[in-house]
């Protein structure tokens, strides 16, 4: 049970929250638990929710990997329950475990990486583990894959889903469950 | 607000008497989440209870998590305030000298 308790369907009665909340459910992230922990204060459930969503599922940069990077930092994060969540968007595309593993794991050798997801999923790795190493000659070298645009999309998903992480981590929600 | 809050707000705030010890639970949830998030467990959030409702407690965690995220980020892009503490409009390069390569009292800047 988590250290705070969701509220319950029908505790939840604002329109926006409850279509957010099924837009979230509908991609796979976040299923509806951290939503309904969340939804305890709506306004900013509301608000993050909707962030978490545009900047996982829209915008310019692949959603596949996205949703690598967005397990990869749940693993550093150490929370289990956006590490086990799975976009069904993505899976849709043809991203199975063993891409979402390889993206965790030594992906800087591995072959089914362009240089510019490596560049990405360095990206992410850094940011929390070595951000000193996120320097002027790192941002150059990014431009040389990606738009500027691209970049802050990316920088903005990392920065985004890792603080969520991180908070949802201490709430001890665990492997992700259907909400009942 | 002081600066001489901020500043033991980050650094003494377990022994400091600005603080009520709501506040200071709430400094350390926001330490801990950063620093030592295993620490952030059952017994600490029914802690947290004492002080707080559950509301204010999402609140607070969700803002934490928020700025745990974009603060780490943003210090990649090594962009500084437009203004000057005395509120001049500076440049960057004037900002970066002002404010520092790293998060650090105002204090200093002021003078």
């Amino acid at each position: 049970m988590p250290h705070i308790e969701p509220l319950k369907p029908d505790e939840i009665r604002d329109p926006e929250l409850l279509e957010l909340i099924r837009r979230g459910e509908a991609l796979g992230v976040p299923d509806a638990l951290f939503p309904r922990i969340l939804a305890r204060v709506p306004a900013q459930a509301k608000a993050l929710l909707r962030a978490l969503l545009v900047s996982h599922a829209e915008g310019n940069v692949d959603h596949r990997l996205k949703e690598i990077i967005r397990v990869q930092l749940a693993r550093t994060a150490g929370d289990p329950y956006f590490g086990g969540l799975r976009s069904a968007r993505a899976k849709q595309a043809g991203l199975n475990e063993e891409e979402i593993a390889a993206g965790s794991g030594k992906f800087e050798n591995d072959p089914r990486f362009s240089a510019a997801e490596k560049w990405a999923l360095r990206y992410a790795r850094e940011m929390y583990l070595n951000p000193e190493n996120i320097d002027a000659a790192f941002y150059a070298e990014g431009k040389r894959h990606y738009t500027e645009a691209q970049i802050m999309e990316l920088g903005a998903f990392i920065a985004f889903h890792y603080g969520m992480q991180a908070f949802a981590r201490t709430l001890g929600t665990g492997r992700a469950a259907t909400a009942a | 607000m002081t600066e001489a809050d901020i500043d033991d707000g980050i650094a003494h705030y377990a022994e400091s008497p600005r603080f009520t010890e709501a506040e200071k639970l709430a400094l350390r949830y926001s330490e801990l989440m950063a620093l030592n998030p295993d620490q952030v467990d059952a017994s600490f959030y029914g802690e947290l209870r004492r002080h707080y409702s559950e509301e204010e407690i999402v609140e607070l965690g969700a803002f934490i998590g928020f700025n745990i995220g974009y603060h780490t980020f943003f210090g990649t892009l090594k962009f500084y305030p437009m203004f000057a503490p005395d509120g001049r409009l500076v440049g960057q390069e004037e900002s970066a000298r002002i404010y520092g390569a790293a998060p650090a009292s105002l204090v200093a800047a002021k003078k």
